[in-house]
Order: structure tokens, then sequence, then C-alpha cells
């Protein structure tokens, strides 16, 4: 088969293929995906409007339909209180893939708090897109809602295992890349890491941050409660994230 | 040396390379496979073009006279039969009709499975809840699922509409004489024939709503 690609044209490849930017998308996807896995990490699955689909996700990885292929750890959430059992359940490392339109409260507020639990995100759906930097891999089909209910759906994350897959048996390209190799890096500056309180007394909270728990300093943003999302610095909160 | 995933991605059987080009190859096979996906579905709703008016006709009279679906499958299938029936009973445009997934109840499908068998677990069911004129709709990409095939010969016995969604040209489930409708994907891989099922379901119940438009549902 010839494959033309599509950033040959500016139109989205809709009738035949994948629109642009998507099969990149997925390919990004899959490989940040492969590397958590093959370090240990789970893939949770979370679909309010559709829960059969994070099923779906959630069986491809478990029970693969292709006779050898390794069993790997997916769990479909619940529904019901959704980013309670993933709060819960989640461990630093892990992944959430949520399948959903991009006005889905739950979706929204779970890719949210995903930066404090230390997930990688992946948001797969259709029609109009979340916002840039809502979620780390945005996968995304410009039709409508249809793509929930024909099939298209289905194919994003049949090429997500599909890919994934593949990059767990090329060795080489799972160990992490360098995160830091320099004096000066955002990364490791300690330069606005998103947290999400446990519990606070006074101007301290203990928090929650992808490197585990910690206190921090609440005198310049005042009180805050339980699951308040922080951004700190340096072990000072600076500011406060409002509703999604 | 041979990787295992050769016979899925040819062109990755090479020495391992950096990142960068694994993505490239990536990208294209997902492109590649999307493409695919989209002949085999085309395909599907053009060969099955007439099996789906004539079950979707079926499936629009059993509602008319107060039928009830009942969706069933394993695995992928099970989460498509789940989608299919909430599709029907709360889709976000058009008609609410009764319909549900009979994988939906852990309790139920466990105490089946531990007590009896698989092979029971969605017949069972049907003895328990099902009416004459009522709807089996099942899904197996082998077409030849046993527990299936079983919920199909228990829906005859009581006088049920039958339906299927077949993967392999139908399988054993296109030979059935259980099944007055058997809709089927003719495609190698079971991922492209669960994309393709998809949207024959999806296609079966634009169907059933546009025969439905005008109807009152007692």
């Amino acid at each position: 088969m010839t494959v033309t690609h599509p950033a040959a044209t500016s139109q989205p490849v809709a009738d035949d293929g994948l629109p642009e930017g998507l099969a990149d998308g997925l390919a990004a996807a899959s490989l940040v995906l492969a590397r958590r896995l093959h370090a240990g990490g789970t893939l949770w699955c979370a679909s309010p409007s559709w829960p059969h689909h994070a099923q779906h996700v959630a069986v491809e990885f478990v029970h693969p339909v292709i006779v050898g292929k390794p069993a790997l750890p997916a769990v479909a959430l619940p529904t019901h209180e959704l980013t309670a059992n993933a709060r819960a359940n989640v461990r630093p490392g892990d992944v959430l893939v949520v399948i959903g339109a991009a006005d889905d409260p739950v979706v929204r507020d779970l890719v949210r708090r995903a930066p404090a639990w230390d997930l990688v995100t992946l948001w797969v759906g259709a029609g109009t897109p979340p916002a840039a930097g809502a979620a780390d891999h945005v996968l995304w089909l410009p039709e409508d809602e249809m793509a929930a209910h024909d099939g298209r759906f289905i194919l994003l994350y049949h090429l997500l295992w599909e890919l994934a897959h593949v990059c767990l048996e090329h060795g080489g390209v799972l160990e992490p890349e360098p995160e830091c190799d320099g004096p000066v890096c955002i990364t490791c500056s300690d330069e606005g890491r998103l947290v999400e309180v446990v519990r606070s007394s006074g101007s301290t909270a203990r928090v929650r941050s992808g490197d585990g728990l910690e206190d921090v300093d609440l005198s310049l943003v005042g009180p805050a409660g339980p699951y308040d999302l922080l951004v700190v610095h340096a072990g000072m909160a600076i500011t406060r994230l409002g509703a999604p | 040396m041979t990787s295992s995933g050769s016979f899925l991605y040819p062109m990755l059987d090479a020495p391992e390379r950096d990142a960068s080009a694994l993505l490239a190859d990536l990208a294209r096979s997902a492109q590649a496979k999307a493409m695919e996906s989209t002949t085999v579905r085309t395909t599907t709703m053009t060969s099955q073009a007439a099996g789906l008016d004539r079950a979707a006709e079926a499936m629009a009279a059993a509602f008319s006279a107060g039928g009830r679906l009942f969706c069933f499958g394993n695995g992928g299938s099970a989460t498509d039969a789940a989608g299919l029936a909430a599709l029907f009973a709360s889709p976000s445009t058009g008609r609410s009709l009764p319909a549900r997934s009979l994988v939906a109840d852990s309790s139920v499908l466990t105490a089946l499975a531990n007590d009896i068998g698989v092979d029971v677990i969605f017949a069972r069911q049907l003895i328990a809840h099902a009416q004459p004129g009522d709807i089996a709709l099942g899904l197996s990409t082998s077409g030849g699922s046993v527990n299936v095939l079983k919920a199909f010969a228990e829906a005859r016995r009581r006088g049920l509409l039958t339906v299927g969604l077949a993967g392999y040209r139908g399988g054993a489930m296109g030979t059935s004489s259980d099944l007055e409708h058997c809709l089927a994907v003719d495609a190698q891989s079971v991922h492209r024939t669960q994309e393709a099922q998809s949207a024959l379901a999806y296609a079966l119940w634009e169907r059933v709503q546009e025969r439905l438009e005008h109807e009152e549902i007692r």
C-alpha cells in the first residue's frame, strides 16, 4: 500500500487515514506508554461518558488478542467516584488514558490533577479539541461524536496498543530520556511544580507531588483545603489553580 | 535479531536505531493501518448493506411491538456490546429504546461462570429475562464464541429475534440456523474486524432510529 504522508496536504486526511499530526501523536504517545510500562507503571483508563471504551483499552493490554504478546497492567477506572478512585490507586510513573469530550468536567479535572500524581496523560476524543497542553498527548479526531460509536475511537486505542508493543520489542529505546544535562534546567529547578493538598494546618500544607509527600508554605496563597491544586516553587506555594 | 513483532511491522525487523527513526516508522505504520481500517469498514458497509437494512427493519418492528434488546459478547466484544446497549438506551440524540448489556453485572456473570460454566453466561440470563419478541444481539470476532452461539440457540427457542455481528466471514455464526440476521466482516486482523463491527453496529442503530422516527411505541 502506498501511504501518502498527511503533511503533504493542508487538509485533514479524514476519509481514508488519520488527520494530520495524529499518526505522529500516536507514535510519541506509544513510546512514552511503553517506557512507563517497561519501568513497571500501570495504564489507567477512564471514560465517564463511554465506560465501555475504558474497559476495551484495558482488556486489550491485559489479554492481548495476538498470542504471545505479554499481558500488561491496564485498569479501567470505575465511573462512580472516578477521581477519588484514581487518587487512591495511581502511583508515580503510571499513565492515564482518558476518552472523552473536551468539555467533560470529570475528564478535565482528572487530567488537570494528573501531573501532581506524576502521571503522563493521553486524551482521546473527537470534535472540538481541548486547549493546547491540557494533556501530555492529545489524540484527536476532527469529526463529531459519531467517532465514539462507529469504530474510529477503537481504531485509535488499537493503534496505541499495537505501537506500544512494537516499542516494547525495541529495548534500546525504552530507557527514559535524560531529564537534565546542564546546570540550569526548568525541570530540576523546582520551577512551578503542581501539587495536590492532602491536609493543611495554619500556614503549612502537606501536599502530594510527583516526588511523594512534602510540606509547603501557604503564606502567599492563603488557606488551602484537601484536593486544592497549588503551584509550588522552592517549598512555597506561589499560586492556586482555579476550577477547570 | 528477529523480533516477535515482525509480522505486525516487518519494516521494524532491523537492528536497533534511535527513537526518532522508530517514531517515524511507527507513524507510517499507524497511517497504513488507519487506511486499512477505513478500507475494511467501507467494504463491510457495502457488502452488508442489504443485510443491514433487513436486520434494522426486523429490529424496528420488534421495538415497535414492545420488544427489548439484549446485547452480549466476550472481551472487546463485551465492551462493544455494552457500548451498543448504551447507544440504543441513551443516545445523545434520537429516541431512547429499551436495551441493555448482558455483561454489565459481574455478580450474575461470575455466579453463572463459577456454578455452571462460561458457556451459559448469556443463555441463562436470557432464560431469566427474555420474552418472545425481544431481540438478542451478539458479537463475536471469530464468529464462533460458544457462549454467544448458545445464547442464540436459547433466544430462538424463546421466540426472540436473533442478530449477530461476526468476523471471519461469519464463522460458525454465519451458518447457524439459530441466527436470523448475521452481519459479517471479512478481515484477517481481529482489530480491524472489531472496528468494522463497530461501524456495522452504529449503522444498525442509525437505521433503526430512522425507521422509528414517526412511530408510537407502546
